[in-house]
């Protein structure tokens, strides 16, 4: 049925997209990676975390940055605000900071990276992000935030195509 | 597939704790490992699909959140990667309006 065809185009949308990361690092690599600190609270304690949420209304916590991602699953997550011309936004790089990348799955109670927050608030990883921008509601959700989605005007003046 | 049939014991642990957990009418659970770098036989990053009627009235964020705590323990450990699409049945029986995949996501421009 059609129905499932677009369950599985998304799904495998999803899966393509996981293959587009870049340099995707072993996981024996991501697990040993050093950076260690021994800080408690620091940059993962639920302060730190709380301030880096509410510093922008688009942050994402990633693997990589938007201009070099590094996991397929960050990637789509950039992929997706760049199809909405959302470039301006806060992101942050896990694997740079052990405590925050521990910190964010605490502070969400989400098990994994990317996470996307819009106007402090968490609203999912990749997988969301995708479904949302899909049905509509990541336009709809924006357009709260003030932000007019580039596939607006898009749909507006297509001789800029 | 890889594993045979019922893939791994990963992939069995996922199919028994979604179907105890959620009781899904339709149930899909899919090895990804390989794709992202994974020796044969890696059991480290999957996808589900999952149509269950605990999803009702539901948001997205929430329907994910039923999922990860039915596999709260293999998150905590080696299950380091998981996509989830929930489904309630009416959502998997109906025929949606679902817009195209965006073009981006489907090819590399770079």
């Amino acid at each position: 049925g059609t129905m499932r065809a677009a369950v599985r185009i998304g799904w495998r949308i999803g899966a393509a997209a996981a293959l587009r990361g870049r340099a995707v690092r072993p996981l024996s690599q991501a697990a040993g990676e050093s950076g260690g600190s021994e800080s408690g609270g620091g940059s993962g304690s639920r302060e730190a975390v709380e301030r880096l949420v509410r510093e922008h209304p688009v942050v994402v916590f990633m693997k990589g940055s938007p201009a070099q991602p590094l996991c397929g699953f960050s990637n789509a997550v950039v992929q997706i605000l760049r199809l909405h011309g959302v470039e301006d936004y806060r992101a942050h790089d896990v694997l740079q900071d052990p405590d925050l990348r521990q910190g964010i799955k605490d502070y969400s109670n989400w098990p994994t990276i990317p996470q996307v927050y819009l106007n402090g608030e968490f609203v999912g990883g990749c997988d969301i992000l995708l479904q949302m921008h899909q049905n509509g509601d990541l336009v709809e959700e924006l357009k709260k935030l003030g932000i007019r989605s580039a596939l607006l005007d898009a749909e507006k003046d297509q001789e800029k195509k | 597939a890889a594993g045979g049939a019922m893939g791994g014991p990963m992939a069995r642990t996922i199919h028994a704790k979604l179907t105890a957990a959620l009781q899904p009418t339709h149930l899909e659970v899919r090895n990804d490992s390989s794709r992202h770098g994974g020796p044969p036989g890696a059991e480290t990053h999957f996808g589900v699909l999952v149509v269950s009627g605990c999803f009702a009235g539901l948001p997205l964020l929430q329907r994910h959140r039923l999922v990860h705590e039915a596999l709260r323990a293999e998150l905590a450990g080696p299950l380091h990667a998981l996509q989830v699409i929930a489904r309630t049945p009416q959502q998997w029986q109906s025929d949606p309006q679902a817009p195209p995949a965006p073009p981006c996501l489907g090819g590399s421009k770079r």
